[in-house]
């Protein structure tokens, strides 16, 4: 019961599977504006949650989502724990699996 | 530095509850909420060639109290829904042939009763004011979980609780194209585009829920639907007011949806008239800026479309200057400009040449050409 009045970490680690790379996420803070920040090439086109550029696969840890991702995601791809990390603030260190290849232009 | 930046944010909320005071006092003071208006629109004329940046501490944080600026926000539907209660309560007296005398109330003097022409004032100064809540509807339909609820709110007050779900997943996806009902062609007038736009944004919404459903398996006639349930969260403003005048009620309410439904869409109307983007990603140039001083502290920086577009995950206290293209002046003496179509087109024409000529990408320039002929 406790646990209820623990105040969670000022910040949380975020590690990819494809790669060696890790970043911190200060509590409150997508996980796009900080891989961002961090100078992590994440693909991105809108930031709000509407093209849904930003999808990576969470595989381990907690997020909050912003905004429902069933607008962008099929049900499917949420099933497999695909999250969109512009309207994802992480809860606890988390493990992504992230295309950072992924950067191809379109207009949707 | 910290209070100026914060308390100059709050021109709405306190003239806001000038026009509730106004409409409750009664009498010609109903008209208090149109006045202020009329007001705000000298005020940004006379200040439209002040233009003032977005203000950092030296290490690069902006002194933007976000739990304050929240707190306001969040505050802004109580006031938004008392705006309505004082109209209704007007109504109620108006059709009860309440004799207008004065009456005193923990001291203050009152006008009780209204003539028909002090309740159009009310509700002429209502629907102004409610159109306003467009600015935190707006910002609270971005990226803010606890406030989105509150954004449908806002805006279901105006009967347009679909906006917030049109805004993120059309607008700021499909701008400056033509899948975006909320950017206006060269040529459309503002009355076109505010049937238009509202028309196409409450379209695509319900398209949305129809296709998230489906995904699910469910049909689109479902309680589960938020294109229906948007609608439904306006159902208490409608039984308030017919509750209240019957049918004197029902053209009230409409009158005030008609005027803040109009002014939601001028602001989009303003934001991107005649801007075109073909493919790749939004860039600042794809929308105008209004960042005159008073438009920007009385909107809440909304004026600053460029960086919006681009940034719409940043705080509105944080947007900046981009240098995008901008009209130079404010909302309030751009909006003015807009309700005389002819004026406009002339005023607006030097702009958008200068658009074509400075940002546009050579895709854009051609779509543009097949506009002026």
């Amino acid at each position: 019961m406790l646990n209820f009045f623990r105040r969670s970490p000022a910040n949380f680690e975020v590690n990819l599977t494809e790669s060696d790379i890790s970043f911190n996420v200060k509590r409150g803070d997508s996980l796009l504006s900080s891989a961002l920040g961090a100078g992590v090439p994440w693909p991105f086109k809108c930031k709000v949650g509407s093209c849904g550029k930003c999808k990576c696969r969470l595989v381990d840890g907690k997020i909050k989502p912003q905004l429902d991702f069933g607008y962008v995601l099929d049900i499917s791809e949420i099933n497999e724990g695909y999250i969109l990390a512009c309207q994802s603030v992480p809860k606890s260190d988390i493990t992504v699996s992230v295309n950072l290849n992924e950067n191809k232009v379109s207009r949707k | 530095m910290k209070f100026y930046v914060n308390v100059r944010y709050l021109i709405v909320p306190f003239m806001s509850l000038i026009a509730i005071l106004g409409i409750l006092f009664g009498g010609s003071y109903t008209w208090v909420g149109v006045g202020l208006f009329a007001l705000n629109t000298l005020i940004d004329t006379l200040t439209r060639n002040i233009h003032l940046p977005a203000d950092f501490d030296d290490s690069g944080e902006s002194y933007g109290i976000k739990k304050l600026q929240y707190s306001v926000m969040f505050f802004m539907l109580p006031v938004f829904i008392a705006l309505q209660v004082v109209l209704a309560y007007r109504i109620f007296q108006y059709n009860a042939d309440a004799p207008i005398v004065i009456s005193s109330f923990l001291g203050f003097s009152y006008q009780a009763g209204i003539s028909g022409f002090n309740l159009i004032g009310a509700t002429i100064s209502s629907g102004l004011w409610a159109g306003l809540g467009i600015i935190y509807g707006h910002e609270l339909s971005h990226n803010k979980k606890e406030g989105f609820l509150v954004s449908r709110l806002i805006m279901a007050l105006s009967g347009a609780a679909h906006f917030t779900y049109a805004h993120v997943y059309n607008h700021h996806l499909d701008l400056g194209h033509e899948d975006d009902p909320a950017t206006a062609p060269r040529g459309r007038n503002i009355y076109t585009h505010a049937w238009l736009s509202h028309m196409g944004q409450s379209r695509f919404s319900y398209i949305l829920e129809q296709q998230r459903l489906s995904k699910r398996g469910s049909s689109a006639l479902n309680i589960d639907n938020r294109w229906i349930l948007g609608y439904l969260y306006s159902l208490p403003s409608i039984v308030l007011f017919v509750w209240a005048g019957g049918a004197v009620g029902v053209a009230a309410l409409f009158s005030v949806w008609v005027i803040a439904n109009f002014l939601l869409e001028a602001l989009n109307f303003m934001g991107h008239y005649g801007l075109i983007r073909k493919d790749g990603p939004v860039e600042h140039r794809h929308s105008w800026d209004n960042d005159s001083v008073f438009t920007s502290w009385f909107f809440i920086e909304i004026g600053r479309q460029c960086d919006h577009h681009v940034r719409g995950e940043t705080y509105f206290w944080e947007l900046d200057d981009v240098e995008g293209p901008n009209y130079g002046i404010g909302y309030f003496s751009l909006f003015v400009i807009t309700l005389i179509p002819p004026l406009f087109r002339a005023y607006v024409q030097k702009y958008l040449d200068n658009w074509d000529e400075k940002y546009a990408s050579a895709e854009e320039k051609l779509i543009a050409q097949k506009f002026s002929h």
